[in-house]
């Protein structure tokens, strides 16, 4: 599957471009130096050099930075794993138009020929031209502060690196062109936007694990027989659990008062039969024997064809809230509006409660119409933002938005955003939606 | 609306993408141009220099002076008659001993010295005194026998004269004529001796240069770049001296202390004692550029700061003289002269070739020389070399030095495989100015200094360096880092170390340069194959 993703960070855009002015700037300099043409004055070709040098060290610095704070170091690491295959599909593979094989992810940036590339370049070429670089700077002569017996050895291994880095230039520009067209690569390392080959599963899985991660929704998956295999951290605080081990293992019925279990158990089979739910109200019972309510989406796993689980999100929404507790009674009684969009975000699927508060008169008007339809032009950008979550695997809730209606009034309500799953594809993108006039107006008296 | 709201949302953030990645540019050249010297009047900062102001006394009250001089010799008498002890001064210096210790390569120290060095000019002073001598600070140095610890044998005035007038004859073993006498062209009267020792004072230039700028028996024939010129010269030739700039005198930098002049000239001088230097008043970190100043530790200021010496007059670069005693067909001496006026032959003394603006060629120089003896050993596979300038890239005294290379040929045994000290100047029939054969002129010379001839003679090449110190050219006319570091560099003949610019692996930029070929013909042939898909 083709997926528009971002990519490329701000900074990742801004230090790899620096990169590329230092490189090619150190390369015009440094090779005047070298003697190899003569265009500069040498005093301002030394002076320049040195200062961009000094500028590539502080960018270098803030890139090692950037890499470790992110964790984006982990997409160098090594693998060997289709390195073969890369080689053969730039070799062969490509003339006859064959796909890549590997694909971009936001989560492995780089094929295995790129990943040992780069790396070489990072702990190897790039730290040699450095220390080479600053002996070339300091040491000036015998003696100072020790004999190195000149620069020969070191002008050459300098020599040599800024040889290296070129020819890797050369190849690197030539590779950007093997995208989906001439350009695409390089329009990407300009916007952060690529649209990349997706592996559904795998980009699937990272998206789980990312929202698993970070998100502050709770995580769980569970076999087929119902008993639990992962939970997540929001997961476990929800349930009032500090011990993990308490419920991996266990079956999903301690989750539940007996006089709710039933509905569970329905939604359960439902789902391992194929189904997926989204935006189910649910009262679940903690490990300590409180309740609290929540809403719950779920899915099937398939692996190999076959339903091995289940799993889902659940999001909070605390008694004590009074908007929470409003959505629930709300998407209980199915008094809230819902929607749905497909993967380009088109309306497939609206209710009728919906088509109340946009006060359109028939699913007719809206189904296959662009979601920027239902916001005043300044309001869009906030629906696309959340749209764009949404399509990258999160769930959003309590989020108050202001609708543009058919007859060009407003209104404000809550919104809630999931992604939609088929299989393990991300589809598009559904929720509810609650008037809060109302409630606006409760506040007023 | 929403097509144009992303394309906006886009267009600002490449717009923000370009702001960040050219601000530190913009910055950076900001920085290099506005921190750039070139151009801007830097002021030269100088320490420890100072001209003379101790006041002078008027000679012309002192009655000794206005007594009748029959000689030069009682002019000297009337002077160390108030200056008691100055004699023991001066009979220290090297001006009068024109020897200084020397330690040979076995340990033993000599002294050495004009007086019994060869050099490849006029050879030796050994039986040729008279000649030689006329440049001493004394009288009658005209053989072995003169007295070097009479007090009266010391030539004052040739220092002191501040008056002009005061000449010593060029064969007269130092005197001054007694009567007005020829020589070549040019006329000699017998000095005013009251006038002149009235007017004495500190030398300068003229003093100097009386004899420093003609050595070699003309006109900057040996140094290069001191001459004649140098008495009224423009900044553009010498910062220190031109008479538009600092007008300096010799003894403003040659500072002196009990008649001890500061300065050695390496074609004589060995040790790195007693030195003049740029750096006692421009120090050692004289630039604001703090690259300029590093190259202070390996550069002396004079390859920079010189370079050209000879910028008036020529100097002597070649001289050979195995092609000396021709005559014209009358039976005249020959003489030959190039379109600018400078001698390339003389029947006595052989072929010469002359220089103008002359690039100076590059040594490593610790400050310390090596110098040919008499009775040495010559290998005449190669040129002799009279002196050698001691140093080398992995010696933390040597910079290097710009330096004149005289290069010539000259008269040796090749039977006692040594230099031959050949007898020049007397009114004798051995020396070789009257009989011009060189047998003769070999064993008289030979045997004024003890040394076997074996009555066979060879010519062979020599060569001197003379490092270059004077004609230091204005801050503009410095050499540019490029006549350096460049492949066509002024110091190709230094191999001893890696030079920025100048040097390279060969195997390196080879393989590198194919390297960057490849990818670049790999690449269009894989962009070609895709295309043809």
């Amino acid at each position: 599957m083709k997926k528009r993703t971002y990519i490329y960070r701000g900074f990742e855009r801004f230090w790899h471009w620096s990169q590329v002015l230092l490189i090619f700037f150190l390369a015009l300099t440094g090779f005047q130096i070298h003697g190899t043409y003569k265009i500069f004055s040498f005093e301002h070709v030394v002076r320049w050099h040195n200062i961009a040098s000094w500028a590539f060290l502080v960018l270098i610095v803030f890139a090692i930075f950037w890499h470790f704070a992110t964790g984006e170091w982990k997409q160098y690491i090594p693998t060997t794993k289709f390195i073969k295959a890369q080689i053969n599909y730039y070799i062969t593979g490509i003339f006859r138009g064959a796909p890549h094989p590997t694909h971009k992810t936001i989560y492995n940036k780089f094929n295995p020929l790129q990943r040992i590339i780069y790396l070489g370049l990072k702990l190897l070429v790039i730290p040699v031209q450095v220390i080479t670089g600053f002996i070339y700077m300091f040491y000036i002569y015998p003696d100072n502060p020790v004999n190195l017996h000149g620069l020969n050895v070191i002008a050459i291994i300098h020599t040599i690196g800024a040889f290296s880095l070129l020819a890797f230039v050369i190849a690197h520009v030539y590779l950007t062109t093997t995208g989906d067209s001439v350009l695409s690569s390089i329009k990407a390392m300009l916007t952060g936007w690529e649209v990349v080959d997706v592996d559904e599963k795998e980009e699937r899985q990272k998206h789980l694990q990312h929202a698993v991660d970070d998100s502050a929704a709770g995580y769980y998956h569970i076999d087929k027989d119902g008993i639990f295999v992962d939970v997540n951290e929001a997961w476990l605080n929800m349930f009032k659990c500090k011990d993990k081990d308490k419920i991996i293992g266990k079956h999903y019925s301690l989750t539940r008062d007996k006089k709710d279990l039933k509905e569970l158990d329905e939604l359960v089979n439902k789902v391992l039969a194929g189904d997926t739910v989204t935006g189910v109200p649910a009262k679940r019972k903690c490990v300590d024997g409180s309740t609290g309510k929540h809403i719950l989406s779920a899915n099937p796993i398939i692996e190999d064809g076959k339903i091995t689980g289940m799993e889902g999100f659940i999001l909070d929404i605390s008694e004590t809230e009074a908007l929470s507790e409003h959505m629930y009674n709300a998407v209980r009684d199915s008094g809230a509006g819902y929607y749905r969009l497909d993967k380009h975000g088109n309306i497939v699927d609206v209710n009728e409660a919906w088509l109340d508060l946009y006060k359109y008169d028939s699913k007719d008007e809206v189904i296959g119409k662009h979601y920027s339809i239902t916001r005043r032009p300044v309001e869009v950008n906030k629906l696309e933002d959340t749209f764009n979550k949404a399509m990258n695997g999160e769930t959003l809730s309590g989020k108050l938005a202001e609708r543009r209606c058919k007859d060009g009034s407003t209104g404000k309500h809550i919104l809630s955003a999931n992604p939609v799953y088929v299989g393990q594809y991300v589809v598009g993108m559904e929720g509810f939606i609650l008037d809060i006039a109302d409630l606006e107006k409760e506040k007023e008296l | 609306m929403l097509p144009v709201r992303k394309s906006q949302k886009k267009f600002f953030g490449l717009l923000l993408l370009f702001v960040a990645i050219t601000t530190p540019w913009i910055l950076g050249i900001l920085y290099v141009t506005n921190t750039d010297n070139n151009g801007k009047d830097v002021s030269v900062k100088l320490v420890n220099y100072k001209k003379d102001t101790i006041p002078k006394v008027d000679h012309s009250k002192f009655e000794i002076l206005q007594q009748k001089f029959d000689n030069p010799k009682q002019v000297t008498e009337a002077c160390l008659s108030c200056h008691n002890l100055t004699h023991k001064d001066v009979m220290k210096t090297s001006h009068w001993k024109w020897t200084k210790p020397y330690v040979k390569d076995n340990g033993d120290t000599i002294q050495l010295g004009k007086k019994n060095i060869l050099n490849n000019f006029c050879i030796g002073i050994s039986s040729n005194e008279p000649r030689c001598t006329s440049c001493h600070i004394g009288y009658g140095w005209k053989d072995h026998g003169f007295d070097f610890s009479d007090s009266t044998g010391i030539d004052c005035l040739v220092c002191h004269d501040k008056t002009g007038t005061y000449k010593k004859f060029p064969t007269a073993a130092g005197y001054p004529v007694d009567k007005e006498k020829k020589f070549g062209k040019k006329t000699f009267y017998p000095p005013d001796y009251n006038y002149i020792a009235e007017h004495v004072g500190n030398p300068d230039r003229h003093n100097c240069g009386s004899c420093h700028f003609v050595g070699g028996g003309g006109n900057n024939v040996k140094h290069g770049d001191i001459a004649n010129e140098m008495n009224k010269v423009t900044k553009e030739v010498d910062v220190h001296m031109g008479v538009d700039g600092a007008n300096m005198d010799c003894v403003d930098c040659h500072k002196t202390e009990h008649h001890n002049i500061q300065g050695n000239l390496y074609s004589i001088a060995s040790e790195n004692t007693n030195r003049t230097t740029c750096e006692e008043c421009h120090t050692e970190q004289p630039h604001e550029n703090k690259i300029l100043n590093s190259h202070t530790k390996k550069v002396a200021c004079q390859t920079c700061h010189i370079p050209s010496y000879a910028k008036v007059s020529a100097t002597k670069m070649y001289w050979d003289w195995s092609t000396a005693g021709k005559f014209n067909d009358d039976g005249s001496v020959m003489i030959k002269k190039d379109s600018l006026g400078n001698m390339i032959y003389h029947s006595f003394k052989g072929s010469f070739v002359w220089k103008n603006n002359v690039e100076p060629e590059y040594t490593w120089f610790n400050g310390t020389a090596r110098h040919y003896l008499l009775g040495d050993k010559v290998d005449t596979t190669k040129a002799l070399a009279f002196n050698t300038l001691n140093g080398s890239y992995g010696d933390s005294a040597s910079k290097i030095f710009p330096v004149k290379v005289h290069r010539g040929r000259q008269i040796f045994d090749p039977v006692n495989d040594y230099m031959i000290l050949p007898h020049l100047f007397g009114k004798d029939s051995t020396a070789y100015w009257k009989n011009f054969d060189w047998n003769k002129a070999a064993e008289t010379g030979m045997k004024s200094v003890n040394l076997p001839y074996s009555g066979k003679y060879s010519f062979t090449s020599t060569e001197m360096s003379w490092p270059i110190n004077h004609m230091v050219a204005p801050r503009n006319e410095s050499l540019k880092c490029e006549d350096c570091h460049s492949r066509d560099s002024r110091l190709a003949s230094l191999t001893d170390f890696y030079l920025p610019g100048r040097d390279h692996s060969k195997a390196v930029d080879y393989i590198g340069f194919a390297l960057l070929v490849l990818a670049a013909l790999g690449v269009t042939i894989h962009a070609l194959l895709r295309m043809r898909k």
